[in-house]
């Protein structure tokens, strides 16, 4: 029915990157071993107080700037009462009224089209521990509970499941980038809640929300069935119910969790055993100076370098390339040839090793030589292929690389002329071809050469030597 | 101004703190919890000096703790003080109903 609008907001939580828990010095991490980053804090023992871990504050300022968001100097937490046991102090600390930063914004891109979604809010909060449901149990291990989130709320502004999902691709790709969280949807480290209501007039429908949605396709799947779902029983003269559903990979369908219980039943309180938090502007600033280069800017920076788009994403999909990469972009090489390489050869080795480009020896000296050697020439695909692994693994420059190999690269015009003219003389039908205006013929000659040579000439050489002897 | 909460306030604020009341005690709580909540309103009464939000009586900013990992307990020695454990979890009745 295309006379319906959707109207989506998303929420998400995010698990912040920090050394230690929220409000205790346990470690911020899944152990192999249920229940062993944990300490009386996070078990919420009598008498136990928070501390507030100075990095939360740090990487939460770093999410909201790069949101675009106004800073809430002075701010505090609050108390969400619940009873549930997923958490054991029967409140959640959380940031209700003050959050960290308020009216920002994040730019997407759907089929060429740019537009803003207006963050409402981004918010400090203490993760659950995990529960594990069996039919007649369910188990805890509290070893995420404490875990540092931020969560951030959006307007709904969206009105696809496009758009949905290229706000999570965005929101994801920007704190991945700056380092503010590992964004692995699938583990649970970030967790999408929608909203989703459909309407035919202005007048916004009753909305349901889908929680804990596992992965950004999922997100446009649940997206689409609830629409669907939402239409049919509004065709029908039904009414949608204002209630919470999970999204259910398996039967594609949304599944119905609870009704929901109005805010007020959690009645918020301030959090009485943390004092203001106050941040001065040199701290912003400070914070606001450690954001690193971005993706979108990094896309920008490439594409502009005459790299493709689809190379240019490639290679943001993997940061630790793209870093590399970056310490290239003053100038002095061919960017397309190091991307080229970057993504092909290298990759490849890279996967096979299991290595990150970092723990190789492959210096920015000898990077910048070989990309030079490439692009000039003096060396082809099939030789930087055969040096690969010592590039990688040993200590000595390119040059003496290309030696300990035995590899010699022709580039004497003289030497090379020769060689072609024998090739030509004994290929007289594939001359005749190329003459005849069969200009493909070019290129079985050239694959003569290099058979010839064993690969060593040089190949830009070998073509205008090639088109000039048949030219004559 | 009524002098008891009605029998459906008393039942949503006990569903909320997860418990079973009595008919007895739902009767006994209609006007003990109306009696707490006219003490609440008799402070609201104050005239505050300032209306800056007091959300602590310690008048200092919080200390931040630096990032770093401090001692943590045995799940062993953890799972003495819980009711009921299974290996390393804490169990508990079925969670989730479907």
């Amino acid at each position: 029915m295309a006379d319906y609008k959707k109207t989506i907001g998303i929420e998400i939580h995010t698990e912040l990157k920090t050394k230690t828990k929220i409000f205790s010095n346990s470690v911020n991490g899944y152990g192999k071993t249920a229940n062993s980053n944990v300490n009386v804090v996070d078990l919420g023992y009598p008498g136990t107080l928070p501390t507030l871990n100075v990095e939360v504050i740090r990487l939460a300022l770093k999410a909201a700037l790069i949101l675009n968001c106004e800073i809430n100097k002075e701010m505090h937490f609050d108390r969400k009462n619940y009873f549930y046991p997923d958490n054991p102090k029967n409140y959640q600390i959380t940031q209700a009224e003050t959050p960290i930063g308020v009216n920002g914004y994040v730019e997407i891109e759907v089929n060429g089209e740019k537009k803003k979604v207006r963050i409402h809010d981004i918010h400090i909060e203490e993760d659950t521990c995990k529960s594990i449901h069996y039919k007649h149990h369910s188990f805890l291990d509290f070893n995420r509970a404490g875990v540092p989130l931020v969560e951030i709320v959006t307007e709904a502004d969206m009105h696809s499941s496009e758009e949905a999902m290229a706000y999570v691709e965005k929101l994801r790709e920007l704190f991945l980038y700056a380092d503010i969280s590992d964004c692995k949807i699938e583990e649970g480290s970030m967790r999408c809640d929608v909203n989703i209501s459909v309407s035919k007039t202005d007048e916004l429908g009753t909305r349901a929300e889908i929680k804990n949605i596992g992965s950004i396709s999922n997100v446009g799947r649940a997206i689409e069935k609830e629409a669907l779902r939402q239409i049919d029983l509004l065709e029908k003269g039904e009414e949608v119910a204002f209630a919470t559903y999970r999204y259910d990979e398996k039967s594609d369908q949304t599944i119905i969790m609870r009704v929901k219980e109005a805010g007020n039943d959690y009645r918020y309180f301030p959090e009485p055993d943390i004092p203001f938090v106050v941040i001065d502007d040199e701290f912003i600033e400070e914070v606001r100076s450690s954001i690193p280069m971005l993706a979108s800017e990094r896309r920008e920076k490439y594409v502009e370098a005459g790299i493709s788009l689809l190379n240019a994403n490639k290679i943001i999909q993997n940061r630790s390339l793209s870093n590399y990469l970056n310490k290239f972009l003053d100038g002095g090489i061919n960017l397309v040839v190091a991307s080229n390489i970057l993504l092909g050869d290298i990759s490849a080795y890279l996967n096979k090793t299991g290595l990150d480009i970092e723990n190789t020896k492959l210096t920015d000296d000898k990077f910048r030589d070989v990309v030079n050697k490439l692009n000039s020439g003096d060396i082809n695909s099939k030789v930087f292929k055969d040096i690969l692994d010592d590039l990688m693994e040993k200590d000595s420059s390119v040059d003496e690389i290309i030696a300990s190999k035995g590899i010699k690269i022709i580039s004497d015009p003289e030497e090379l002329k020769k060689i072609v003219n024998d090739v030509l003389s004994s290929n007289e039908s594939s001359v005749n071809d190329y003459k005849n205006g069969n200009t493909r013929a070019i290129k079985f000659l050239m694959g003569q050469i290099m058979k010839e040579t064993k690969g060593s000439a040089n190949p830009e050489l070998v073509n205008k030597l090639l088109e000039e002897e048949l030219n004559k | 101004m009524k002098d008891k909460l009605t029998r459906e306030e008393v039942l949503h604020v006990a569903r909320l703190a997860r418990i079973n009341l009595t008919d007895e005690e739902i009767e006994k709580y209609q006007v003990q919890l109306k009696k707490l909540l006219d003490d609440v309103d008799k402070i609201k009464e104050v005239d505050l000096a300032s209306d800056e939000e007091l959300i602590t009586p310690i008048d200092e900013e919080t200390v931040l703790r630096e990032d770093e990992a401090g001692e943590m307990l045995d799940p062993e020695e953890i799972m003495k003080n819980v009711p009921v454990s299974n290996g390393n979890f804490v169990e508990v009745p079925v969670m989730i109903n479907e």
